[in-house]
């Protein structure tokens, strides 16, 4: 076989043209299937849905999650991550397969298998499915319920998705890694895995970390679904993203809160630290700037719990609190203000003493950038006339936009893991203003007896998907803006 | 750089920007400076919280005494100190090893191990559930619950393997020439030539430790397993100050902010430039 741009004689199996880089057989290395991967996610959820549901009351109803075999859903999981490892691996037809035997799972699990009723923890009585949907049980009736139907799009779509690539649409040409150009590319598979065994042995202590501390975690989402006080946790269906959404009044206060501080946030240290780089940049004397630039980024090295605690005693009401006795020596104000207690300052505090400790730090890369800026440029716009403000606005910004455009997307896709910095700061009097999602699952599980850990775990399970949105959002701007994604 | 050319140019033309810049400057700096330097004054004096003034009224090391002597208060900074070099420890290992291996770019299966990773950057299974394994893996409120879960940073072993493949390849490439197995290319040749990213990505993985509240409220019930922050933590909120009659509470309280910050305040201007580069090869490359 030849090579056909550079016509070189290939060795076997080569997918990769030793000599020119260039790809033998373009068809061997396609694009990732997204519609089946969101195909797969959908599935996935769905087996946590009701499969079987009370028509009058949403609570009463059975899935995966009370089955009496729970391994039918480890297998159902098991074939749902196999075909997302080949769909990633860019093996598409043969996950069809194992999406088809997903599908298998569930149907046999459906028909098949006893389910569990429960009345009480520990106490429950054994349905099956088939019979509920045709008998109903006592004077309720049963239907099938959303689970199924969102299943079936699921899986319709993971199989269906394997044949449509959307990214086609999206893809530019494809660069061949200079490293790609070695000639072990064109060994056998074998060959090169056991070349490798070295680094798999290597790899092993990071997999069972991995497993252990992210992917078991992930499992637990399926306490979402269910009651849980200390032990024993049964299935209810979707009962507590039901109370959430429609009922309970401290969980969009919290999740109102959240996206307000953290956006909020984040556009006032970001515009600080852009000010606060271009004055630096201005400075030029090196030792003035380097003293400054030492003592700015110290307080990114506090805990947060070591700045509540300062601010705590500067801002303290009594006499000892220095910022009040300032104030009111001064006559600025006539009784002291409570900073860190009161609804309506606590805010405001908050966004300082976040100014205060990340500005510095921020400044970083935007002067990392700045100090890329070619002086010639800056002559060259001096000896055209240009003023300082003119050479800001036509030069020096221009070139920074894309920086803080990054930092600015690398920062939103964390905008819902604001938990410590409030935890710290916030007192029982401003829990209106101060109840971030994370606070309230804490709160809602670790300061009540009794608690269900089903109802945290919904919510947190609420603040994972909205996050994992803005975190793809956000690889997807990125992707744009910069032409490489934040993941 | 722009403003000397100006001032040789126009003659020593008086410039007010420059130092209006400075004084501001100085301003900046100050307000940052300015509460850290309340704290240390009223941890250098017996009688605290009496508003403020430049220098103590009545000079005493009795706050920080009572750290060293009371076992209250230095058996949590024991505590931090453990766990923050056994954590670094744990951290750089498992960076360096899985860094190594996402630079393997020719290995099967390094696609599934990269995505494995990232797709943890992208959803997590959040508070309780992780709070529950950590229970059912028997780790609650053992040092390991706090240790184990932070040694794993998946954004710490990208960072760590964005400053491999600074490595030029050519090197790999002769070591394997010359016989090096993948272990030994990696002790022989990567690490000797990656000591400034492992003092970077070691140094925060050592803030990340040090400073850590939230896995020690989580995990840990023990009062003799409390760390630094969390004793730290009650001694404000709660007053909980170990009584020792000679010393002002508030002095021992002020006295236990400076020694928490003090490792770093102390290490960081001389390893400023680690900590700089890491965030820059955090954000600029890949």
């Amino acid at each position: 076989m030849q090579c056909k741009s550079c016509n070189t004689e290939l060795p076997k199996k080569a997918k990769v043209c030793p000599k020119c880089g260039k790809i033998v057989n373009e068809k061997s290395s396609g694009n990732l299937k997204v519609i089946a991967v969101f195909g797969l996610v959908i599935a996935m959820i769905a087996s946590m849905l009701p499969f079987v549901q009370n028509t009058s009351e949403i609570k009463d109803a059975y899935s995966f999650m009370n089955i009496d075999m729970p391994i039918m859903w480890y297998l159902f999981i098991l074939a749902i991550v196999v075909s997302a490892c080949l769909l990633v691996a860019r093996k598409d037809m043969l996950s069809i397969i194992s999406t088809l035997a997903a599908a298998a799972v569930f149907v046999v699990s459906f028909v098949g298998f006893d389910f569990r009723h429960y009345s009480k923890r520990n106490k429950f009585t054994i349905v099956r499915l088939m019979d509920l949907i045709q008998n109903g049980s006592g004077e309720d009736s049963y239907a099938i319920g959303f689970g199924v139907i969102v299943m079936a799009i699921g899986i319709i779509m993971a199989v269906a998705g394997v044949f449509i690539d959307v990214m086609k649409y999206f893809k530019k040409d494809l660069k061949v890694d200079a490293r790609y150009l070695s000639n072990s590319i064109n060994k056998s598979i074998w060959t090169k895995i056991w070349y490798h065994k070295g680094f798999y042995i290597m790899f092993v202590p990071v997999v069972i970390f991995i497993v252990l501390f992210y992917y078991w975690p992930m499992l637990g989402c399926r306490y979402a679904f269910s009651q849980f006080r200390i032990a024993d946790p049964f299935y209810v269906g979707v009962k507590h993203f039901v109370q959430m959404f429609t009922s309970d009044m401290f969980f969009w206060n919290s999740f109102r809160n959240t996206l307000f501080l953290s956006i909020i946030k984040l556009v006032l240290n970001t515009g600080a630290a852009v000010i606060i780089s271009l004055l630096l940049h201005e400075i030029v004397n090196i030792w003035f700037k380097k003293t400054v630039q030492t003592i700015i980024y110290l307080p990114h090295f506090m805990s947060w719990v070591v700045i509540a605690s300062v601010f705590r005693m500067i801002l303290d009401p009594n006499p000892s609190g220095v910022v009040n006795s300032l104030l009111l020596q001064w006559g600025v104000v006539d009784e002291p203000i409570m900073f860190l207690s009161d609804v309506k300052y606590w805010q405001g505090t908050f966004f300082v003493m976040n100014i205060w400790k990340d500005t510095g730090w921020g400044t970083i890369l935007f002067l990392a950038t700045l100090s890329g800026i070619s002086p010639d440029l800056y002559e060259a716009a001096q000896i055209d006339g240009a003023n300082r403000w003119k050479r800001l606005l036509y030069i020096t910004l221009p070139a920074l936009a894309n920086t803080i455009i990054t930092v600015f997307i690398l920062n939103l896709a964390k905008v819902m893991n604001l938990f410590e910095s409030v935890f710290v700061t916030s007192t029982p009097g401003t829990i209106e203003v101060s109840e971030v999602l994370q606070t309230y699952v804490y709160s809602k599980t670790f300061s009540t007896s009794m608690s269900d850990y089903g109802y945290s775990t919904a919510v947190g399970l609420f603040k994972s998907i909205v996050g994992m949105i803005l975190v793809l959002g956000c690889n997807y701007l990125s992707k744009k803006v910069r032409g490489r994604g934040i993941v | 750089m722009d403003n000397q050319i100006v001032m040789n140019k126009k003659k020593k033309k008086f410039k007010i920007f420059p130092i209006v810049n400075a004084v501001m400057f100085i301003i900046i700096s100050f307000l940052i400076i300015f509460p850290m330097w309340k704290v240390v004054v009223d941890s250098l004096d017996a009688q605290a919280a009496y508003g403020f003034r430049w220098v103590p009224m009545k000079f005493s090391f009795g706050g920080y005494e009572s750290i060293i002597s009371r076992k209250a208060l230095y058996g949590p900074f024991v505590i931090s100190v453990i766990t923050t070099i056994i954590g670094t420890f744990l951290g750089l290992l498992l960076s360096t090893l899985g860094a190594y291996t996402l630079i393997q770019w020719e290995m099967p299966g390094r696609n599934f191990f990269a995505y494995m990773l990232l797709f943890t950057m992208i959803f997590d299974g959040g508070m309780i559930p992780k709070f529950l394994v950590i229970s059912d893996l028997g780790l609650y409120d053992t040092l390991w619950a706090v240790i184990l879960p932070m040694a794993i940073d998946v954004y710490n072993l990208v960072l760590m393997r964005n400053f491999f493949e600074g490595i030029p390849e050519s090197l790999f490439e002769a070591a394997q020439i010359d016989g090096c197995s993948p272990m030994g290319i990696f002790f022989r040749i990567v690490l000797p030539l990656s000591k400034a990213a492992l003092a970077s990505i070691g140094l925060m993985f050592a803030v990340k430790f040090w400073n850590d509240y939230t896995n020690f409220k989580l995990y840990i019930v023990n009062n003799d397993l409390w760390n630094f922050q969390l004793r730290l933590r009650a001694m404000v909120m709660e007053s909980d100050v170990p009584d020792e009659s000679a010393v002002d509470p508030n002095t021992i309280t002020n006295a236990a902010v400076i020694v928490a910050i003090l490792p770093f305040t102390v290490i960081y201007p001389f390893c400023q430039n680690y900590f700089v580069q890491g965030v820059n090869v955090g954000a600029v490359k890949e």
